[in-house]
């Protein structure tokens, strides 16, 4: 394919659903009937909100979205915001600046997800593999608790890790991200306090991250062990550890693209954890937006999920470009 | 015989074991030999465990098949073919590629897609000596690759920037790279068009020649290749070896009828072949799992008797020749009658 | 949600689905059913799945108390005629519980079904057709399944929470949203089945027989099909009870209804889990993770019955076969000794 058409087919791929996204989550919001900001800020009034505040509310959101344009103007709008990193202004924390929430709540999340992720792909690949080359005990005791992980939604781990390990045996805190009376700085004391809390919910996504890519690897690896070269390979006393790591690299090449396409879910899901673990990031910060109808926020919240997945899905394809040797060195035709 | 015999497995049994059911002998206790510098070929129709026997050999079976019971006896040494303990492997890795080497049937998948042709040498050279580096690795391929007279750049490539005639011509450095005793090719040609198909055919010859290889098993389907090619044939016929001999001596003078009638199907018609009427072969081989009684052939053959269907004929030797047929002890020194047909 | 829908991408890129064991001759011909292998584990999924059918639809009829049936004060600990205590509204856990599960699976079968037509639908026009189809429905997937589920879940139902036509807002309404947005893991794994099938010859002899366009795609291609649509169908029922659970959690789920996802929100809600009241969250945990296990072992072991491959031998089996192997061996030493004394 040419390592280079590769990498324009697959950026102009990831623009196309960048701006997909960017429309959907300009869009849908708006196809509920009726002025937008009228319902939202009817919904705040019940919650018992002064009309004065309301009042400013109100103009601030029909200047934001420009509502007395055309809705072409106000996509430009929009996206013109949004690039600038102005997400609006938050209804719950009236005036508090969505981005300034965010960028509370974002740290929180990346360090929650990035090692879950990465560390739940390397560690289930590795299982998985080891499973299929070994067989026997092994590979039913690796398939039956990896599948085990892997169909237990991310919640219903949480909530029984939290109870069983904080509640009941206590040795984790039991929800949180740092200690009452702690703040996030920079500060190694902060930081200590802080793995406390981090340990538990990241073991949570790290179990069913590798669950996944193991029950996965596995199949994978399995349909390589039958594959020519395997074979060949042994025919010429090529030992067993080397073999499987041809294997390894084959079986790991869709399992690459297939991180792409799950890094979409596994941030889903572990947004829910957060919320079991009352952990203060994206997810709990969304789940407390929707409870109090704070639009600008679920729609940032989302907007930003949206792009870091999709930056995330392109990064992982570009890197797939790099290491599959059958993009990255075309046919040169040796006859 | 005179010739130094390179290789003689003996009592060689291999079965298919499907976990549930019954066990499938594909090799049953068959002894065939291959004499220093030759080829012996190894021809017989699909499913006759032509196949089943070079995995054997080269120590590759691997479940669902088994081998149960056979002895290889090679440069001096005596091995233990059996992969029914659970050392077999250990036991047989250090020969596989030294001193019995496999070439596959289709070399299409038989490099990972991953890896440059010049790791898998490296990586070959190093599974049987740990002390080899990487230079001296690339010396010796690069060495076989201009005495071959092959494009030493093709090492740097992966298997999908080659040809598929390359492909197999490199495949075949490979399998030779540490110079084993015996070459074992699987149907090496069956997959290539007809101009690397001689390319490939000259290679092995020229690797022969070189004594970069002590002898060589050809196994395929294609008699016009084996007959040009091989010194020594070895027909088999439902897991056992029928006839085992010169090439032109079981060319021109079959003694088994199966080996004429399988001749007579796919030779070329010569000026000598033209005029007689092709016998063919009637009905299909027989199931493995539940084998006729006596000789095997005798429900397909022409020339069964009594005795054919109740007891099994032993393998005669007749000056180099061997042959396990009744018909051949009742007629001896006599050629098959190609022409004969069937009312 | 969980990675369930990764799975699917495995399959899709796994390769053949026909068998690839060697072919061991049968003793007699067995129906094609029997042959498949109905192992313990399908079995398994299939107990677990019809145990929670009945405790969701059977169950309500002999359970003494309703679940709006207000009868004691918030987290009542179990007792003798509450098994499993009260929650936070102080309704019977267990009455809940039913009416939850109920809930949920007729949502996972409402939005599953919607999501796998739509999937099958797509993905069996844009395989079979193929063309400036084909670029444009994989093009949309592709985009569609780039944007995480949640995204545009999360969205669509916060819209759809301030209209005012009650069946959007309702049950229905949710399992039409997640119908409606995962549909394209079953597209684009059905087109990459479909297009494979579209090259086969029987569809050839269709169109040349003149069929049309509809009833060849029904007639000719949907039944090779069956086997993954199944399997389609059996993942997203559970992704689709998941993502229900998922919404609600977020407090996006539909309002005054039961549903796991909401006992598990309300739970959250209301201290459940800091408070100890296990009662309160286990039992909607368990039996969603039985749902999402029973599904998605269902689903495996569906894979292993059409697709052998994936499949190892049992334990029992190969000890036996093992043993019979070993058995052979000894009685071919035997006879080669026996052989040897004589010569």
């Amino acid at each position: 394919m040419g390592l280079r058409r590769y990498l324009v087919s697959k950026t102009a791929w990831y623009l196309g659903a960048l701006l997909v996204a960017v429309v959907l989550n300009f869009l849908l919001p708006r196809l509920i009937p009726g002025n937008p900001v009228d319902v939202i800020v009817s919904q705040l009034g019940r919650g018992g909100m002064s009309s004065e505040a309301q009042a400013a509310i109100y103009q601030q959101f029909l200047e934001q979205f420009g509502l007395d344009k055309p809705l072409w103007d106000q996509f430009w709008i929009y996206v013109t915001h949004a690039l600038q990193g102005n997400l609006g202004l938050s209804f719950s924390f009236y005036p508090t600046p969505v981005s300034d929430l965010i960028s509370q709540s974002l740290p929180f999340t990346l360090v929650l997800q990035i090692p879950a992720i990465i560390l739940g792909w390397i560690i289930g690949n590795l299982l998985g593999a080891v499973a299929a080359y070994k067989g026997g005990s092994w590979d039913k005791s690796v398939f039956t608790t990896s599948l085990v992980f892997n169909s237990m939604p991310y919640y219903c781990l949480s909530i029984i890790l939290l109870y069983g390990l904080a509640v009941v045996l206590g040795w984790f805190p039991p929800g949180g991200a740092y200690s009452l009376g702690n703040s996030p700085e920079w500060s190694w004391d902060f930081f200590s306090d802080a793995l406390q809390y981090w340990w538990l919910p990241f073991l949570s996504l790290l179990l069913i991250n590798i669950g996944g890519q193991a029950v996965g690897m596995r199949s994978m690896a399995i349909y390589e062990l039958g594959s020519d070269y395997v074979n060949y390979s042994r025919s010429l006393g090529i030992g067993d550890r080397k073999m499987t790591g041809y294997i390894f690299r084959n079986a790991m090449l869709p399992q690459i693209t297939g991180l792409a396409l799950s890094i979409g879910t596994m941030v889903g899901g572990a947004l829910i954890t957060e919320l079991v673990f009352n952990y203060p990031g994206m997810g709990t910060l969304l789940f407390s937006a929707i409870s109090a109808n704070d639009y600008p926020i679920v729609q940032a919240v989302t907007l930003i999920i949206t792009v870091a997945v999709l930056v995330a899905n392109y990064l992982v394809e570009v890197l797939y470009g790099f290491i599959d040797p059958r993009i990255r060195a075309a046919k040169s035709g040796e006859k | 015989m005179s010739e130094k015999i390179l290789m003689r497995a003996s009592n060689l049994t291999a079965s298919y074991a499907a976990d549930s059911g019954q066990d499938v002998p594909a090799v049953d206790n068959v002894t065939i030999e291959v004499p220093e510098g030759q080829i012996l070929g190894l021809a017989g129709e699909s499913g006759c465990g032509k196949s089943t026997m070079g995995n054997a050999l080269a120590m590759i079976a691997q479940p669902p098949l088994y081998v149960l019971t056979g002895t290889m006896e090679i440069d001096g040494e005596t091995i233990d073919l059996s992969t029914l303990d659970s050392g077999a492997n250990a036991r047989h890795r250090p020969f596989r590629g030294k001193v019995v080497s496999m070439l596959p049937q289709g070399a299409m998948n038989a490099v990972s897609p991953t890896l440059k042709i010049k790791d898998l040498a490296y990586d070959v050279m190093r599974a049987h000596d740990p002390r080899v580096t990487r230079a001296e690795a690339m010396d010796r391929a690069n060495d076989r690759l201009k005495m071959l007279e092959l494009p030493t750049r093709a090492l740097d490539s992966y298997a999908h920037q080659l040809s598929g005639g390359m492909k197999q011509r490199m495949v075949t450095v490979i399998s030779t790279l540490l110079n084993p005793r015996l070459l074992i090719a699987d149907e090496p040609t069956s997959a290539l068009d007809v101009s690397s198909q001689k390319a490939l055919i000259e290679m092995l010859l020229a690797m022969i020649e070189a004594k970069i290889m002590a002898g060589v098993i050809f196994i395929t389907h294609d008699l016009p290749v084996l007959s040009m090619v091989t010194d020594r044939l070895a027909i088999m016929y439902a897991g056992k070896v029928v006839e085992n001999g010169r090439t032109e001596d079981l060319v021109h003078a079959a003694r088994h009828p199966y080996t004429s009638a399988l001749l007579a199907a796919v030779l070329d018609p010569t000026e000598e072949t033209r005029t007689k009427h092709v016998l063919g072969i009637p009905g299909s081989p027989p199931n493995l799992a539940n084998p006729p009684s006596g000789c095997r052939f005798h429900p397909r053959c022409p020339f069964a008797m009594e005795i054919c269907s109740r007891k099994e004929p032993a393998m005669i030797d007749e000056h180099g020749h061997d042959v396990a047929c009744w018909w051949a002890q009742e007629n001896p020194g006599a050629v098959v009658p190609m022409e004969v047909s069937r009312v | 949600m969980t990675n369930i829908q990764s799975n699917a991408v495995v399959a899709e890129t796994e390769g053949p689905v026909a068998p690839v064991e060697p072919e061991t001759p049968k003793a007699k011909a067995r129906p094609a059913w029997r042959s498949l292998n109905f192992g313990p584990r399908l079995w398994v999924s299939v107990g677990i799945i019809l145990v929670i059918t009945l405790l969701a639809f059977v169950g309500p009829l002999f359970y003494p108390y309703g679940p709006d049936q207000k009868v004691g004060s918030i987290y009542d600990s179990p007792s003798a005629e509450h098994i499993l205590g009260t929650e936070n509204f102080g309704y019977d856990v267990i009455a809940v519980l039913m009416a939850s599960t109920r809930n949920s699976l007729i949502n996972g079968l409402l939005a599953g079904t919607l999501a796998t037509f739509i999937g099958v639908l797509i993905g069996i026009l844009a395989g079979y057709v193929g063309g400036w189809l084909e670029e444009a429905l994989m093009g949309i997937t592709n985009i569609v399944l780039a944007i995480p589920a949640i995204v545009i879940l999360i969205l669509i139902s916060i819209s759809l929470q301030s209209t005012n036509i009650p069946f959007l807002k309702g049950i229905a309404g949710l399992a039409l949203v997640i119908g409606i947005t995962s549909w394209p893991w079953t597209a684009r794994a059905v087109r990459a089945q479909a297009s494979s099938v579209a090259t086969r010859e029987h569809i050839d002899v269709a169109k040349l027989s003149g069929a049309r366009t509809p009833g060849i795609l029904v007639f000719d291609v949907l039944p090779y099909l069956a086997s993954y649509v199944v399997m389609a169908w059996v993942l997203q029922l559970a992704s689709a009870i998941l993502a229900e659970s998922t919404l609600s959690m977020l407090g996006l789920g539909v309002s005054g209804t039961n549903s796991l996802g909401m006992q598990l929100h309300w739970a959250l809600a209301f201290q459940a889990v800091a408070t100890g009241a296990w009662w309160a969250f286990l039992p909607p945990t368990i039996v969603l993770t039985l749902i999402s296990f029973g599904f998605l072992y269902l689903q495996s072991s569906l894979d292993e019955v059409f697709n052998p491959r994936l499949r190892r031998g049992k334990k029992k089996n190969l000890a036996a076969a093992a043993k019979r192997r070993e058995e052979a061996a000894r009685k071919l030493a035997e006879q080669g000794d026996a052989v040897g004394v004589a010569a």
